[in-house]
């Protein structure tokens, strides 16, 4: 038994890198989703998908998703939302920067982990595009869309079983994984 | 030959700068709608397609919640009408039950008796004799044995009194004999109720009598117990002699005997005290 462990190759488990369609696609998927007819009265608990799903690749697929991709996407919703252009954009860079300075060490966890360290990351961003609304001279501020920060940590789990498997990832880190062992 | 790739902080910065200068112009200058515009030009048909099957799926669950409230309504409409109806039936009543009671207070109470108005509380389920229960008692001052009048005859008469209540004993019951005479010719006779409520039968009629279907009897006063010229029966057939030696007359109570609600006792009043001026 000891000798087929030994034998056994070590080391984490080698994934094939996330194909652009997966990546450009989910992305797109996410970012339709955020233009869904939410009702009126719970639209501040509808989290920013193509956020979510702009750090999971940051995090897991960093030669894809970068710091351009994150800016364009926060132009996009810029667009969409019909805020001040560049303010998503911003608030989109500077998170993705965040998520690819601290994504060797996010990689090691389990999505659980991972959104309990995110979640500052993700109520920061709520927070960052609040107050820079109100510093380009918004007044009037809906202080409850702060509350789709936490939901969209919450949301990482589920974002991360779904891709996960579309990427062909285990579902444990390896270093989770090394612990089991 | 080494192409230099820009570092993470460099890049970061530039982006930075990118979308604080676009943030500027946007704010301050005009030259950003166009872009705006296409980007919405393509955003907007999109967000109203996928818009469209959550319109339709809006329009579907309106259909039924619009259904059910109207099923709701009509269940409220129709528990409405039924209660209006009831209320329609109640004032019917009430009106019937008016014009009786003013019809009683037209009605004269015979000298030296004093009326005391009373109302049915039940008609006794008694298979021997026809009774029923009035609301007033020995603590009214009723008295066994006083008249029972309604406002177009003679109904029976008090039986037992109870506190509060007391039971009258129809004309009609079986056991009740009533002496009654002959409007038309004074003849004198015995009216037996039969059991029945429109039925009244004169039993030992003289073959001779002089009596004709229509003749109304009116109490004689004989007994002492019914002051005379209370109207009783109005005669429907006169019957010859058959099996017995005598006749028989069947009459119909004049009075709504078992019929009305509103019934009145009459009190005879003690000799040498008159009645009160006002009426009950």
């Amino acid at each position: 038994m000891n000798q087929d462990a030994t034998l056994a190759p070590r080391g984490p488990q080698l994934v094939a890198p996330a194909g652009a369609r997966l990546v450009y696609g989910s992305l797109a998927i996410a970012f339709l989703l955020g233009l869904l007819p939410w009702p009126g009265q719970w639209r501040w608990l509808v989290p920013d998908f193509s956020f979510i799903v702009l750090l999971y690749w940051n995090i897991h697929a960093p030669h894809r998703a970068g710091l351009g991709l994150a800016c364009g996407l926060g132009l996009l919703t810029d667009a969409a939302r019909g805020v001040l252009f560049g303010l998503h954009g911003l608030v989109y860079v500077l998170a993705a920067f965040a998520a690819l300075t601290v994504r060797r060490r996010l990689e090691n966890f389990l999505p659980p982990g991972q959104a309990l360290q995110l979640a500052p990351l993700f109520v920061g961003k709520e927070l960052a595009v609040l107050l820079l609304g109100l510093a380009a001279g918004q007044t009037v501020i809906d202080w409850w869309t702060l509350a789709a920060g936490p939901m969209a940590a919450l949301l990482w789990l589920p974002v991360c079983l779904l891709l996960h498997r579309l990427a062909g990832r285990p579902s444990a880190p390896p270093a989770a994984m090394a612990q089991d062992k | 030959m080494f192409v230099r790739v820009m570092g993470l902080p460099l890049r970061l910065s530039l982006y930075v700068l990118l979308c604080l200068v676009l943030m500027t112009v946007d704010a301050r200058y005009d030259l950003l709608h166009q872009v705006r515009a296409g980007l919405t030009a393509v955003l907007h048909p999109l967000q109203n397609q996928l818009a469209r099957p959550f319109r339709y799926l809006q329009e579907a669950f309106d259909f039924f919640r619009i259904h059910g409230e109207l099923l709701r309504d009509v269940h409220r409409l129709q528990a409405e009408r039924r209660e209006l109806l009831l209320l329609l039936q109640d004032r019917e009543l009430l009106q019937a039950e008016n014009l009786h009671l003013r019809a009683l207070l037209d009605l004269d109470t015979p000298p030296g008796y004093r009326a005391i108005a009373v109302e049915l509380i039940q008609v006794l389920p008694n298979p021997f004799a026809r009774k029923v229960v009035v609301n007033r008692g020995s603590r009214q001052g009723v008295a066994p044995g006083w008249p029972v009048v309604d406002a177009l005859g003679l109904v029976g008469q008090v039986t037992r009194v109870y506190p509060n209540s007391s039971e009258v004993s129809l004309i009609t019951s079986p056991e009740q004999d009533v002496p009654v005479q002959v409007l038309r010719n004074g003849l004198r006779l015995l009216v037996s109720g039969e059991g029945q409520d429109r039925l009244l039968e004169v039993r030992f009629l003289d073959m001779h009598a002089d009596m004709q279907t229509g003749d109304i009897l009116v109490t004689s006063g004989l007994d002492g117990r019914y002051p005379a010229g209370i109207p009783v029966a109005r005669v429907l057939a006169t019957e010859p002699p058959r099996h017995s030696p005598f006749a028989r007359a069947l009459c119909a109570p004049l009075a709504g005997v078992g019929k009305q609600r509103q019934l009145v006792i009459l009190q005879r009043m003690p000799e040498g005290v008159q009645p009160p001026a006002g009426r009950p």
